[in-house]
């Protein structure tokens, strides 16, 4: 069997593992949705150094999106077979209720070969760090962090990596590496400092309404929210609201502006200390997570040999970006639509 | 027998207000520095705030700005320092980061985590009692037996707000002055504030034909607000029973006299739940308390539904 490549530039926080293992492709990891087993095999021949998979009921996607124990046991070792890597996202918050549960899941993915999380809760973060010493554990976006401060707070608390906030820019990463010797991941993403703060700061969706999950999973004994695992966020900040001042003409607004596919960032990020950049896309069509995962591989290798200007691909990313868009707008209409239909 | 709190943003309308039916003070407004003399963000209005509310007999916390990004933990950190020389009965942190800064800089005063802070299962809060924390506000998805496992699983206290806007998301920047002509010119934070947020803004999503659900936030500038003011009036006697003992009402934004009104009628309501009174005919207290809310009261999520149903007491 081929060695995995490894993300990791730092060794997990309870263990003494190799920077870097035999076979690892240099520079930064390409981090690719696996929302199917068919996207997971997809991710990994374009050339993912991990791919990531959200339980059902567990990782804030409609369950079209999420995958069973099974299916994850066998994404775990198409990506192993080929020297990739396999994280599992338990980013809802548990229930108190339920928090053993999740423990419980964590240490079976584990021994079917998933190498880490992507985790929300703090108190979870905590108990993986203490039963799985030698597992890699990122903190997801859900956790909401806004300054170099809350990096080292999740250190502390026994994080190897955390996402930055889409709008930081290159001084920002450089300072948090310098507050931290945390491992830093950013989303192939970029977007202006406006609008709601999204997710992990968000409880706009199930206070209009929510499903929870139990005619698809069984017998979970939690009740809902998109934060908790219920069936989806309606992407609430993406839906055209009339806004104003009482007593005056209202306007049709978003609450946020949607943010872009990335890529001219790649260099001055890899430089300041990036060490994992995050594809997103679960929930999207197989063929365009194939098509993002080659490009992106394409462009962080350029990096690691030393490319400093990514202008030649321009045309190929604005192609994308249109293709993004495009999937994205129907995507929207049709979580809102379901919202307004349901029985609150 | 229990604590009421409620929060006040300024000094101004600290002293114009009238918070007579409440135990403890939030100073400050967590979201908005820019807020005028917002206690969040004046270091210097710190020990005027604290002397107020001494002076008669409650309790001051202070609130500290719940989503600093970098360039922010400067000005934060002052505030800290100014504040761990005064007697402040507990400091309110929403940022795991500024939890951390309090501790590096030697706090002892009691810490309570405030509503931004994601708190959602017992094993956090005890990450977080390691840290210094004495209290949690649960995140308002959580139900009423919820909160109550979180504070018996963690032997931890727990708020529990009982009347007023829930707090639904919060931003870095503000939403009203960046659909202003003003924002179009400058960005929020650099001079150009005119605080139009003292105007009431709402966001609506409805159709008169039934098409769409017919919805409603209200918005502040820099947090959203649940349309609908969650209201527990008729529900004291079952947080009593629970050992539930702090609870809170939610002021920011609203209009001089609202927390008056509202603390009154949970005064009363909380003293006869807890000393075991019957609790009499509430048609008069939610007469008034829906009079007080534009969209109308809910039970947020404490009987384990979406946010916005209301639950009587039948």
């Amino acid at each position: 069997m081929v060695p995995p490549r490894s993300l990791r530039s730092l060794p997990p926080k309870g263990a003494q593992a190799s920077l870097g293992r035999p076979g690892a492709r240099p520079g930064a990891k390409l981090l690719a949705p696996a929302g199917s087993l068919e996207m997971a095999h997809a991710a990994v021949d374009e050339g993912a150094d991990i791919i990531y998979v959200g339980p059902l009921g567990f990782s804030r996607r409609p369950y079209e999106s999420e995958m069973s124990d099974d299916a994850i046991r066998e994404a775990a070792a198409y990506a192993r077979s080929r020297g990739a890597e396999l994280r599992v996202v338990l980013n809802t918050f548990p229930t108190p209720y339920d928090f053993g549960r999740f423990v419980d899941k964590a240490l079976r993915y584990a021994a079917d070969g998933a190498s880490g999380f992507i985790v929300t809760d703090v108190g979870l973060l905590r108990a993986l760090r203490r039963e799985i010493p030698d597992t890699v554990l990122h903190v997801s976006i859900g956790s909401g962090i806004s300054n170099l401060a809350d990096a080292a707070f999740y250190r502390d608390a026994g994080a190897d990596v955390i996402i930055l906030p889409y709008r930081w820019d290159v001084a920002e990463i450089e300072a948090v590496r310098r507050a931290s010797d945390i491992g830093l991941e950013t989303f192939l993403f970029e977007t202006v400092q406006t609008g709601k703060l999204c997710p992990g700061k968000c409880i706009m969706s199930s206070y209009l309404r929510f499903r929870d999950w139990k005619e698809v999973e069984g017998n979970r004994d939690f009740h809902g929210s998109a934060n908790r695992g219920a069936k989806e966020c309606y992407r609430v900040c993406q839906a055209n609201w009339e806004f104003g001042a009482v007593g005056s003409d209202p306007v049709e607004i978003k609450l946020r502006r949607d943010a872009r596919l990335m890529l001219a960032q790649l260099p001055a990020f890899v430089a300041a200390g990036v060490s994992c950049f995050k594809l997103s896309g679960r929930e999207r069509p197989v063929g365009m997570i194939r098509d993002l995962v080659r490009f992106y591989r394409r462009a962080i290798d350029e990096v690691a040999a030393g490319a400093a200007d990514l202008g030649h691909h321009t045309a190929e990313l604005a192609e994308l970006r249109v293709r993004w868009v495009r999937e994205k707008a129907k995507r929207v209409d049709t979580l809102m639509d379901r919202a307004a239909s349901y029985v609150s | 027998m229990f604590e009421l709190s409620t929060d006040v943003g300024n000094l101004k309308e600290l002293r114009e207000g009238d918070f007579s039916a409440y135990d403890a003070i939030y100073l400050g407004d967590f979201s908005c520095p820019e807020y005028p003399n917002n206690f969040s963000s004046h270091a210097e209005l710190l020990a005027a705030g604290l002397e107020h509310v001494h002076a008669r007999g409650q309790k001051a916390y202070l609130r500290l700005y719940a989503v600093p990004g970098n360039d922010d933990l400067a000005w934060v950190g002052d505030v800290i320092d100014t504040a761990l020389a005064l007697p402040f009965d507990a400091i309110e942190v929403h940022n795991l980061g500024v939890l951390r800064m309090l501790r590096e800089r030697g706090c002892t005063a009691p810490i309570h985590l405030g509503v931004f802070g994601n708190l959602y299962t017992h094993e956090t809060a005890k990450v977080l009692k390691d840290h210094g924390v004495t209290r949690v506000y649960p995140n308002p998805e959580l139900s009423l037996d919820e909160v109550r496992y979180i504070a018996e699983h963690a032997d931890i206290e727990v708020l529990v707000p009982v009347h007023g806007k829930i707090p639904l998301v919060i931003s870095e920047t503000c939403f009203i002055l960046e659909h202003s002509e003003e924002g179009a010119e400058g960005a929020c934070g650099e001079g150009s504030c005119s605080y139009q947020c003292t105007q009431e803004h709402w966001l609506k999503r409805g159709r008169d034909d039934g098409s769409r659900a017919d919805w409603s936030l209200k918005d502040t500038g820099r947090m959203t607000l649940s349309g609908k003011d969650l209201c527990m009036v008729e529900h004291g006697e079952r947080l009593a029973g629970m050992g539930l003992k702090h609870f809170y009402v939610h002021n920011k934004g609203e209009a001089p006299g609202y927390a008056a009104a509202v603390g009154r009628i949970y005064r009363d309501a909380l003293e006869r739940a807890f000393a075991g009174e019957a609790a009499g005919d509430f048609a008069p207290a939610l007469d008034t308390l829906a009079s007080l809310a534009r969209e109308g009261l809910c039970n947020g999520y404490y009987f384990e539904g979406a946010g916005q149903r209301y639950i009587g007491r039948s």
